[in-house]
């Protein structure tokens, strides 16, 4: 898939070797060990991995609760019931959209259907189903029939994310970002749709880009979510590798423990230290803990600014450009990812 | 702004989608499916609600400034309360609480008062309290709905539950004749005086949200009689450190200390909260206010997920 709003770091393809199910087994080993209860086996798309059945039931011996993060259309309803066997707890899977035209613009290919086929065996298999679908200003005004899919699919949760501009998605922010407007409806047939029914239980927060606050990113970076790339490297988030001049280390070489404690780059933001002003003395810095690095860097070139989503930044000013464009409406076509180099 | 026909007709569509006569709570009742156990949990809940009214409408005429408003609301506190004691809808709410097998004293006591049920009676209270007469009064107009279900209710008992005693139907019946009249002063009041779109449509919101304060009662009522136990999708871990358990879920756990640890391990699925509750209230004599912080706890708990229900 080709999606337009993907935040996955520009190079990812270009990822040289990755462990094997040995090394993994170790790596989760060590992860129960410093406390981690959680194992989300996401990618790119995790499926598309032969050994995936090894590393989930070297995650489950670990004593961790493996979930798969998928866009369900690689994995036939046989090798989703092997996972679960193996010991697969929970399952999330990304929607572009309901419609299927729409679903193919976006996504760059026809998936619409295996994904709903996929949603309905995880019903059958009586595994969980997280649904997950990137908001922008082509979809959001279809989030009632988004919360209308979630319950007849019986998904547990529906998380109506807003799309994050990083890597290919700031290319395509003017055709994606939404305005106000948009936001605002959606946000009330959130609001009615929860009051309705305790079931699926709906996330949606405002975008940052208009919530005047930024968010608090994985948590606080290096705080409560360790990232293991196929090779094995410890980062903070997916893609906090692109940020420069940061070091981080190998799992298989210095062992988990070192990589999340030690690691001059998980060092490099942990905590407050680092905060320039305005969030050095904020009162908020422990909520958002100075919002998202890659986000200050992509959009100022450098990670340790103040992050432009907040209205205290210095350069909230490039947010607000950006807010103004969205509001002006102005066309712009969706470019896929990988197009421009294909 | 709409005219006075097309406004009165917004206000029943209030009715016709959100009133609690659609609450699968009230579907049982009528249909006749309720044990005795729910029907008494319903009756000695609703009384809190009944305790609420006077005060409600207490609040109501504290902001009426004219006279002949007055004259006229005054009169539901007296149909609350009676003219002497043991009169009014309050007692023949504690009739009909004798007739399905309940102490009054008790019920007075408003000890068995769910904590959700209690939640949801104080937010119509102070509803009323912080917003002005127009609204207040809109608020109190699922009385235009009430003519109808009190009539259902009595025919559902006298076919359903005929071991309720006849005299304990008084109260539903006094209510088929003061319902229609009362709501219909407040449905008058409501469309002379709301004189803009947005007074219609906060009048509106106002109807609404008591409907979802009347659902959101019955929801509490239910789910005091459901069997609650632990997800299928759970995976439990023993804290040796801190006693304590953690309930893994999907992209969620969930810290459960010693107290509510004892609460978990009742839930298989086969009591129902009352029961737990109940179990837990005489395992602990000595902490005050054990049930209602039982069903508290396992409200709180399923919402996140830790516990599926059956009923």
């Amino acid at each position: 898939m080709r999606c337009a709003y993907c935040s996955n770091p520009l190079n990812y393809r270009e990822i040289p070797e990755t462990l094997d199910a040995a090394a993994w087994q170790r790596i989760f080993r060590e992860a129960a060990e410093l406390g981690c209860v959680h194992v989300g086996l996401t990618g790119g798309e995790p499926t598309v991995r032969r050994d995936l059945p090894d590393l989930v039931a070297a995650a489950a011996k670990a004593g961790l609760y493996p979930h798969l993060v998928t866009a369900g259309t690689p994995l036939d309803r046989a090798g989703l019931g092997h996972l679960q066997d193996v010991g697969l707890r929970s399952v999330q899977l990304s929607l572009q959209d309901v419609d299927s035209a729409t679903a193919e613009r976006i996504a760059g290919v026809r998936v619409l259907e295996a994904k709903l086929a996929f949603a309905a065996w995880t019903r059958e298999l009586g595994l969980p189903l997280i649904l997950n679908v990137v908001l922008h200003r082509h979809n959001l005004s279809r989030v009632s029939e988004f919360i209308a899919l979630a319950r007849a699919l019986a998904a547990s949760r529906l998380e109506l994310a807003n799309a994050q501009y990083h890597g290919w998605a700031l290319r395509n922010r003017t055709a994606l970002l939404p305005t106000r407007g948009q936001l605002e409806d959606a946000a009330q047939v959130v609001a009615e749709a929860r009051k309705g029914s305790a079931s699926p239980e709906i996330l949606f927060v405002l975008p940052d880009y208009w919530s005047d606050r930024p968010k608090p990113c994985m948590g606080g970076w290096a705080r409560k979510t360790i990232v293991v790339t196929p090779s094995g490297v410890v980062l903070p988030c997916h893609a906090a590798a692109e940020l420069p001049g940061l070091t981080f280390w190998r799992a298989d070489e210095r062992g988990l423990a070192a990589c999340w404690a030690d690691a001059p780059g998980m060092q490099a933001f942990r905590g407050d230290a680092w905060m320039p002003e305005p969030c050095r003395s904020c009162p908020e810095r422990g909520r958002d803990f100075g919002g998202c690095r890659c986000q200050s860097f992509a959009l100022l070139g450098d990670p340790a600014a103040t992050d432009p989503t907040c209205a205290k930044a210095p350069r909230h000013d490039v947010v607000l450009a950006a807010r103004a464009d969205a509001e002006g409406g102005m066309a712009q076509p969706i470019a896929l990812r990988g197009a421009a180099t294909a | 702004m709409w005219n006075r026909e097309e406004f009165e007709q917004r206000m029943r569509r209030v009715g016709k989608e959100r009133y609690h006569d659609k609450h699968p709570f009230n579907l049982r009742m009528h249909d006749g499916t309720l044990s005795r156990e729910e029907l008494q949990t319903w009756v000695r809940n609703r009384y809190y609600y009944q305790t609420r009214i006077p005060l409600k409408d207490g609040l109501i005429l504290a902001k009426a400034s004219d006279p002949a408003f007055r004259r006229e609301w005054v009169h539901r506190l007296l149909d609350h309360d009676g003219q002497e004691p043991g009169e009014g809808g309050l007692a023949q709410w504690l009739d009909l609480a004798s007739a399905v097998g309940l102490e009054r004293t008790e019920v007075v006591s408003l000890r068995g008062v769910l904590p959700g049920v209690r939640a949801a009676c104080d937010d119509y209270v102070r509803f009323v309290e912080s917003n002005d007469l127009l609204a207040s009064v809109a608020a109190s107009l699922t009385e235009m709905f009430a003519g109808d279900i009190m009539r259902r209710r009595i025919a559902a008992f006298e076919e359903h539950y005929p071991w309720v005693q006849t005299e304990g139907l008084r109260y539903f019946q006094s209510r088929t004749q003061q319902a229609p009249k009362d709501a219909a002063f407040g449905l008058r009041f409501v469309l002379e005086h709301a004189r803009s779109a947005d007074e219609q449509s906060r009048c509106v919101s106002a109807l609404e949200r008591k409907c979802e304060i009347l659902w959101r009662l019955l929801d509490a009522v239910e789910a005091a009689g459901r069997c609650p136990r632990i997800s299928r999708h759970a995976q439990l871990r023993n804290e040796p450190s801190t006693e304590q358990i953690l309930v893994v879920l999907p992209e969620r756990a969930v810290r459960i200390n010693t107290s509510g640890r004892e609460i978990l391990e009742l839930c298989d699925g086969a009591r129902s909260a009352s029961e737990i509750a109940r179990t837990l209230g005489s395992r602990h004599p000595e902490i005050e206010q054990v049930e209602s912080d039982v069903h508290h706890f396992l409200e709180q708990i399923e919402h996140v997920g830790v516990l599926e229900v059956a009923s």
